[in-house]
């Protein structure tokens, strides 16, 4: 009997412990029950507008004696990830300053009021009209006498961004510059030359050089080759520059050099939508980078000094 | 030193010591490079095709690179020193010899085999190694004979091409600010401009002598 008594103990207190977890799994269930039926809440709308808009992103027109005058011209990318009943989320890529935005948007008018965060002296409010795939507006600081332009005007269009690694720079045909290969524009060396001149002085002027790229960049693709030292060690330092961007370019990275930006900003397939894609690179790319960088080191160090 | 008359001779012999001291000292610096002993610095960073696939080649380098440099200097020595202060010339000249045979041609033949600029500069070098070890063992089989002036000729011819490790990066300088060639072209160029005139302009300077 006393056995019996035992058994008939533990029987009860296995149920017991059966049904407290079971309790505890239909608790969870509701736990988890309660927070799909928040996202269902949190109910997201018009995602055919998710996606990256870029463009101009200039300084308003001020007066100026010459009549008005744009102060600084940029490119922009505005991503919108995510818009729900009462938000909307996104970033935008400025040179490389990568900020995310949270903001408003009035269906009436498809208008988007967004803001960016605010800890940065450089963070503004966005006013934007969306007008089937094109993003039109202005952008305002917050604080207006921490920014170089403090008014901005927005002209966006939708592009899509997928990462090719067939995407090359080619050749300026356009005939809208003199030269149809990359040329540094951003880094001129100034050289002083003199001569004399008919009254026998003699007068200094100055030469500015400017790097143009060769072919190379055309030709070496360095996201779809393993490249050896043998391949690159002819070339010129801006040359591997410029092949081991364009390995970040076709990522999508936003250069935050002017140096860089000027060589892919006018390439169609380039969308910058990001500040860092070292992640993205794939291993040939990671290795090919790194000899480009070595190679780049030893131009810089090594190019026109008494050395080898 | 290479005969011209008394006082022009002391003030060229001034000049030189004082041009050689300055590229000497750009020697020394481009050598400090290589302090401590690294794979991958200086003129190693575009050589690591070679580093990779040849176990001997780092050491051969760097034999190269720390012999070489004491060559250099002796060799100076030597030349300068040709007449007075004997002890200093026999000294120094044994120095540059043995170094130069046992280490510094040699090694500077087998990296000469995988320079860079393609089959064009492998030839000059290869070449410059084995006239470089040529000349100064005819140079010191000359003095074993106490025959002095073939041991004298034999030497200036020496020296002229151990002299090319200053030369050839003098032209380097000066090719690359005139004409910002390829990194590469330019160095198929100093690989001949850098021992070439030198031994043009020693064999000028031996066929005075013995007129």
């Amino acid at each position: 009997m006393k056995n019996l008594n035992l058994i008939f103990a533990s029987l009860i207190l296995t149920f017991v412990v059966i049904s407290c977890k079971k309790e505890e799994k239909s608790s969870e269930q509701i736990k988890t029950d309660s927070l799909t039926s928040k996202k269902e809440v949190e109910q997201e709308f018009h995602k055919e507008w998710y996606g990256i808009y870029t463009g101009d992103f200039n300084s308003k027109p001020t007066p100026t004696e010459y009549g008005n005058e744009i102060l600084e011209y940029k490119k922009i990318s505005v991503k919108i990830n995510r818009i729900t009943k009462d938000s909307v989320y996104g970033y935008s890529v400025v040179n490389g300053n990568q900020r995310s935005f949270r903001g408003i948007m009035n269906e009436n008018t498809v208008g988007f009021v967004l803001d960016e965060p605010g800890s940065d002296k450089s963070d503004g409010r966005f006013q934007l009209k969306l007008k089937e795939d094109s993003l039109i507006g202005d952008w305002i600081a917050f604080n207006k006498s921490s920014v170089k332009s403090p008014e901005k005007t927005l002209k966006l269009t939708r592009k899509e961004f997928a990462y090719n690694p067939n995407f090359m720079l080619s050749k300026d045909t356009s005939g809208e510059s003199d030269y149809e290969n990359p040329v540094d524009w951003n880094g001129g060396k100034v050289k002083k030359n003199s001569f004399v001149n008919d009254e026998g002085k003699t007068e200094t002027y100055e030469n500015t050089f400017y790097r143009s790229a060769s072919d190379n960049v055309f030709k070496i693709n360095a996201s779809k080759q393993k490249l050896t030292e043998r391949d690159l060690k002819n070339l010129r330092k801006l040359d591997l520059q410029i092949i081991r961007n364009t390995v970040f370019a076709r990522h999508g990275y936003s250069f935050k050099k002017e140096t860089y930006r000027q060589f892919f900003e006018n390439a169609d397939w380039y969308v910058p939508v990001s500040n860092n894609v070292d992640s993205e690179l794939s291993p040939l790319e990671k290795e090919n980078v790194a000899l480009l960088a070595r190679l780049e080191k030893y131009a810089e160090d090594h190019y026109d000094t008494f050395g080898r | 030193m290479l005969g011209f008359s008394k006082s022009k001779n002391v003030v060229l012999k001034g000049i030189v010591a004082i041009a050689f001291i300055y590229f000497f000292g750009l020697m020394l610096k481009i050598t400090s490079d290589y302090i401590p002993v690294s794979s991958n610095v200086s003129f190693l960073m575009i050589k690591q095709t070679e580093v990779a696939s040849r176990p001997e080649y780092l050491s051969i380098f760097y034999l190269h690179v720390y012999s070489s440099i004491f060559a250099l200097m002796a060799g100076f020595i030597a030349v300068f020193f040709d007449k007075n202060l004997k002890y200093l010339h026999r000294f120094s000249g044994r120095i540059y010899v043995f170094t130069t045979l046992l280490f510094s041609a040699l090694s500077g033949v087998y990296i000469g085999i995988f320079a860079n600029g393609g089959l064009l500069s492998k030839v000059s070098f290869v070449l410059l190694g084995i006239l470089w070890f040529y000349t100064t063992y005819r140079s010191y089989k000359e003095i074993r004979k106490r025959n002095i002036l073939q041991h004298k000729f034999w030497m200036w011819r020496s020296y002229a091409l151990a002299l090319s490790a200053i030369t050839l990066r003098m032209w380097k300088v000066i090719l690359v600010y005139l004409f910002h060639p390829n990194p590469m072209d330019v160095y198929q160029i100093i690989a001949w401009l850098g021992w070439v005139p030198n031994l043009l302009l020693v064999e000028y300077i031996i066929k005075k002598q013995k007129r």
